[in-house]
């Protein structure tokens, strides 16, 4: 890569840093000054400003992951590779906090801390296969089999996907669905709120995607090195 | 003789008929009263009301904090992780650059 697209970059990322940062001290003023408190499940219910975008980052992880994949299974360009890593583990991430911030909510609200629910589950196994896939690409370097292996991992947890957000729709579950067409919707505030935080976790997810995928992509370089010195 | 049968079935049963259907009490089994009891004591029999101020609270404050205490905590975790990696791939690639600027030196 030139000298000067790497500096172009450079400014993007850092653009992209602070106003994701700008954006997460106006969203939380916005959950916890202007959004009001929720009248029946009180302030507890201010964890769905943060649970529902990092459902939200976790699709958007997940799908880069995917179509990374399924790049990479056609061009075998380790840049698609480098991305379907970064995906999966910032998905990784964020499906770690939705599936800990929910429970938290569900114990006030639902009375338990679990329950096997048809978006909970989906999500649980949405998780299990992208866990399953970074274990795969940890095993030292992964060599071509392990990465198209992978590759097929991540379109088969692709699938999962909308099963996780369909499946309030198709199957009776207890989850609340405020923000599809069935629900009652949110007061003006709490709009606002959710917005800023869908906003400010998608410039998150962006910013965490990019730099992990800058470094899996320096460990493909690392590994070429070696294997360059091994046949010199 | 198949014309006494048939008059006999027909008074045997209407005889039993009645028997059968009478709703007479059961035969006072002893086991199966026993293992009622014990699913009785298994499970709660009676539920009583909280009377004053003394309700079930589950804290919603606690839980909320935890919720956004888990969620810097994760991402400061990740940020860390992935400085890390980044810091022992950048030593390696400057290792491996050496080692290759050294041999083409030889």
């Amino acid at each position: 890569m030139s000298r000067t697209p790497k500096s172009g970059n450079s400014t993007v990322w850092s653009l992209l840093f602070f106003a994701t940062l700008a954006l997460f001290a106006v969203t939380l003023y916005a959950i916890f000054v202007l959004a009001p408190v929720e009248q029946q499940m009180g302030i507890v219910q201010k964890i769905f400003y943060f649970h529902v975008p990092s459902a939200y980052a976790m699709y958007l992880g997940f799908g880069v992951s995917a179509v990374g994949s399924a790049v990479y299974l056609l061009k075998r360009d380790p840049r698609w590779d480098a991305l379907a890593v970064a995906g999966a583990e910032v998905g990784t991430l964020f499906c770690l906090i939705v599936l800990l911030t929910g429970p938290l909510w569900a114990r006030k609200a639902w009375g338990v801390w679990w329950t096997w629910d048809p978006r909970l589950t989906t999500t649980l196994l949405a998780g299990m296969i992208f866990a399953a896939y970074l274990a795969l690409r940890s095993m030292g370097d992964a060599g071509e089999v392990e990465k198209r292996f992978a590759a097929g991992l991540a379109l088969f947890g692709l699938v999962d996907l909308p099963l996780i957000h369909y499946s309030v729709q198709r199957w009776r579950g207890v989850h609340p669905t405020v923000i599809t067409g069935k629900g009652g919707g949110l007061e003006s505030e709490m709009y606002w709120a959710l917005g800023l935080s869908f906003i400010a976790f998608t410039g998150l997810a962006a910013l965490l995607i990019w730099a992990r995928a800058s470094v899996e992509r320096q460990k493909e370089e690392s590994a070429r090195l070696r294997l360059e010195l091994m046949h010199r | 003789m198949r014309a006494l049968i048939a008059p006999l079935v027909l008074g045997c049963t209407m005889l039993i008929t009645p028997l059968a259907l009478a709703e007479s009490p059961p035969e006072p089994d002893t086991t199966a009263s026993e293992a009622q009891e014990d699913a009785a004591e298994e499970r709660a029999t009676q539920f009583v009301g909280v009377r004053g101020p003394e309700a079930e609270s589950i804290p919603g404050g606690a839980l909320l904090l935890a919720a956004y205490a888990i969620v810097w905590a994760l991402l400061f975790l990740f940020l860390m992780r992935m400085r890390g990696l980044q810091r022992q791939t950048a030593e390696e690639l400057e290792r491996l650059s050496a080692e290759i600027r050294a041999s083409e030196g030889r």
